[in-house]
């Protein structure tokens, strides 16, 4: 992270003036246009809109996935807008773990080796030590053990989102997003996600779900409504602020 | 090792694909290891045909080449060519040789032509120069002795226009100094039918090896005399060559053929014996060189060597060839389907990415893969090499027994294929061998992990343009 600003702020992330716009076709797309705020540490925060109010593109430069337009993102002291190369790499894999609507594990691993993935992509030593981690990762989003050698393919979507919030965790980041992480699922097992991804929001760690299901947004600490790419307001204030 | 496990299990989730790929991939290998281990074969008796053939160079008197009875009578010498007829050194001879007995006879100029022992010292002192041999080659005249008679040919336009009995050969009597060779007689095939050759001793005896049908025409049997300018001569030996002119020839030891004919010091043909095949154009420019353009002709078997060579020239042509083509086809098909996978699994790309694996850590997943595949195919390839390499080399060279001619009406004296007639001088491409060693598991690897690396181009290039948002944003 040679060439990322560090910057002293309390805030788990903060957003300053954030603009990112697409082009389509002779049109211009306005998907983030002008977002500032401050996401406090250890909460968990539900970006609510409507479909393609800018809720995933906001995720995705939070998450260093695209680049900014303008503004700046600061996430646990480092400048995600200014960020390239080796130094995104590194953010993408220790500062912010995704997790996904489709789930997003590979396909031929494991669900264990999903787990263990992030880890051997950060060069961690000791294949031992990893294993143990990657099962407690699991065990703690409550993954069944007979499940943990399993393909994807042969676990139900419930299922397949633990082992994504657990390859998450791999690297301990301090800020989880997550995209629509319910869309696929049946209301009892998003809910039961939505328990666990509430339980993860602790200490150091936030956890930022950008979803349009109001009942999400309901046990949010911190809830950000965005319409046309834009926040409308904060709806509540996180409990203790 | 847990990355090659993930990365074969990555190629498994496809196995029809995975065992297309390899099925290909091992054919196009497999063909470039065969042209490979087949151009090696070639090359190689190549070689030992060279070895063969290429290590003589022929010394004459300046305008002596091309054969002919340009000096004194001697037999115009010529490189052997395919099936049986004049080939392409093989000027001189044929039906005109008489003729140009005749005229040369009377060239008083073409007299002076000779070399001298002092020629043959300066090339013995020529590096690479490993023996030598010398001759000189006259007319027999006198009265002793007659030629025997050949017939025209039925199909010939001398056929029945000859005289009664047929046309009476000359005989020529050649004077050389290694008369333990039988090639040195001047034809390939010469077999001693009865007694012996002169030995290396019998340098100034009246001593000679006649033709068996110069024996025949004049009675001659081992043992028994005859008179060379009023010298008489003891018969040693007869021989055969299976050609008319050829066993109508007698062979004097040097010295005495000197002796005789009072051309002391002189030399009508130096034979030169190089070191290896590599050096005979070297020495024979040398030999040039030293004895001067005007004074000497020097020819080598390279026109022999090409037109024994010939089929397998073109045969190691058309190998490398092939090589090159395999070789390119796999290049091809392993960058095509890299690309294909690619494209399928961008989205897995942009996961990866998001993970926060690098675009190396994704290059190399993919060229692991790639390599796998390829290494896979490649040991299968080398596999079939050893029960195909012969096969394609035998279906490559158009005929591998070919025959080679002689040279015609070839000069007496003059080098192995020098043919003293049209008839075959041997089999001298042969059979190719082809020996499939356990090297060609090395080429495998090489061009496995060559492919591999030719691989990462577009896995390189693809990866580093595949943004995660934008595969992503679309799920």
């Amino acid at each position: 992270m040679s060439n990322a600003a560090v910057v002293t702020n309390a805030g788990a992330a903060v957003l300053e003036d954030v603009v990112k716009h697409f082009k389509s076709g002779p049109d211009i797309v306005r998907a983030v246009d002008g977002v500032s705020v401050a996401i406090p540490r250890g909460k968990l925060v539900a970006l609510k809109g409507p479909s393609g109010c800018g809720k995933s593109t906001l995720l995705n430069l939070m998450g260093a996935l695209d680049r900014l337009d303008s503004g700046r993102i600061t996430v646990d002291g480092t400048d995600v807008s200014g960020l390239s190369g080796a130094a995104e790499v590194a953010y993408r894999r220790d500062k912010v773990g995704f997790v996904f609507q489709m789930f997003n594990l590979m396909p031929y691993l494991s669900a264990i080796e999903n787990v263990m993935l992030p880890m051997e992509l950060r060069g961690k030593p000791n294949a031992q030590g990893r294993r143990t981690l990657a099962e407690s990762l699991l065990a703690r989003v409550k993954l069944a053990p007979d499940r943990h050698r399993r393909r994807p393919t042969r676990l139900s979507g419930g299922e397949q989102q633990r082992v994504a919030i657990a390859r998450a965790l791999a690297n301990d980041p301090p800020l989880i997003l997550a995209d629509e992480p319910t869309a696929n699922l049946d209301s009892t097992t998003g809910e039961q996600i939505v328990q666990l991804l509430r339980s993860l929001a602790s200490g150091d760690r936030t956890v930022l779900i950008a979803t349009h299901d109001t009942s999400i947004a309901r046990q949010a600490d911190l809830v950000i409504t965005m319409r046309d790419g834009k926040f409308v307001r904060p709806d509540s204030a996180p409990p203790g602020d | 090792m847990k990355t090659l496990r993930w990365a074969v299990r990555a190629l498994l989730r496809s196995p029809l694909r995975a065992a297309l790929l390899v099925g290909v991939l091992s054919v196009s290998i497999g063909l470039a290891l065969i042209m490979i281990t087949v151009d090696g074969a070639f090359d190689e008796r190549l070689e030992e045909i060279q070895s063969q053939v290429g290590t003589t160079v022929t010394v004459q008197p300046a305008g002596s080449f091309g054969g002919g009875f340009i000096f004194r009578g001697g037999f115009g010498g010529g490189a052997g060519g395919a099936d049986g007829e004049g080939g392409p050194g093989g000027v001189g001879g044929g039906p005109d040789a008489p003729d140009a007995v005749d005229d040369a006879a009377t060239d008083d100029e073409a007299v002076q032509a000779t070399l001298t022992d002092d020629a043959v010292e300066a090339i013995a002192s020529i590096e690479h120069v490993t023996s030598y041999s010398r001759t000189i080659t006259e007319q027999y005249t006198g009265d002793d002795l007659i030629g025997g008679t050949i017939e025209p040919p039925a199909n010939s336009p001398f056929a029945g226009r000859g005289p009664a009995g047929g046309f009476q050969v000359p005989v020529i009597v050649t004077g050389t100094d290694s008369p333990t060779a039988l090639s040195s007689l001047g034809v390939e095939n010469v077999e001693i039918t009865s007694g012996r050759t002169f030995e290396s001793d019998e340098g100034e005896a009246s001593v000679a090896v006649i033709g068996a049908s110069l024996a025949e025409a004049n009675g001659l049997a081992v043992g028994d005399t005859f008179a060379v300018n009023e010298v008489d001569v003891e018969v040693v030996g007869i021989f055969v060559t299976g050609t008319q002119f050829g066993d109508n020839a007698m062979f004097l030891p040097l010295d005495t053929a000197r002796a005789l004919f009072d051309r002391e010091g002189e030399v009508d043909a130096i034979t030169v014996q190089v070191d290896t095949a590599e050096n005979v154009s070297s020495t024979a420019e040398e030999i040039r060189v030293t004895l001067g353009e005007d004074v000497a002709d020097v020819t080598t078997q390279e026109a022999a060597f090409d037109a024994i060579s010939a089929p397998l020239s073109d045969a190691a042509d058309s190998s490398q060839i092939g090589m090159i083509a395999a070789l390119i086809a796999s290049a091809a098909i392993i960058l095509f389907s890299v690309a294909i996978v690619a494209r399928q699994r961008v989205k897995e790309i942009g996961i990866l990415k998001a993970l926060g694996a690098s675009n190396w850590n994704v290059v190399g997943q993919m060229t692991l893969e790639t390599a796998f595949v390829a290494v896979i195919a490649a040991v299968i390839g080398a596999l079939a090499t050893f029960p195909l390499a012969q096969t394609v080399a035998n279906g490559l060279v158009s005929d591998p027994t070919i025959q080679v001619g002689g040279g015609g009406f070839g000069r007496p004296g003059a080098d192995v294929t020098a043919g003293a007639g049209g008839g075959p001088a041997g089999n001298l491409l042969g059979e190719i061998d082809v020996a499939v060693s356990p090297e060609v598991f090395g080429y495998a690897l090489v061009i496995a992990l060559g492919l591999a690396l030719v691989a990462t181009v577009i896995p390189a290039w693809y990866v580093g343009r595949v943004k995660p948002a934008e595969v992503l944003r679309y799920e």
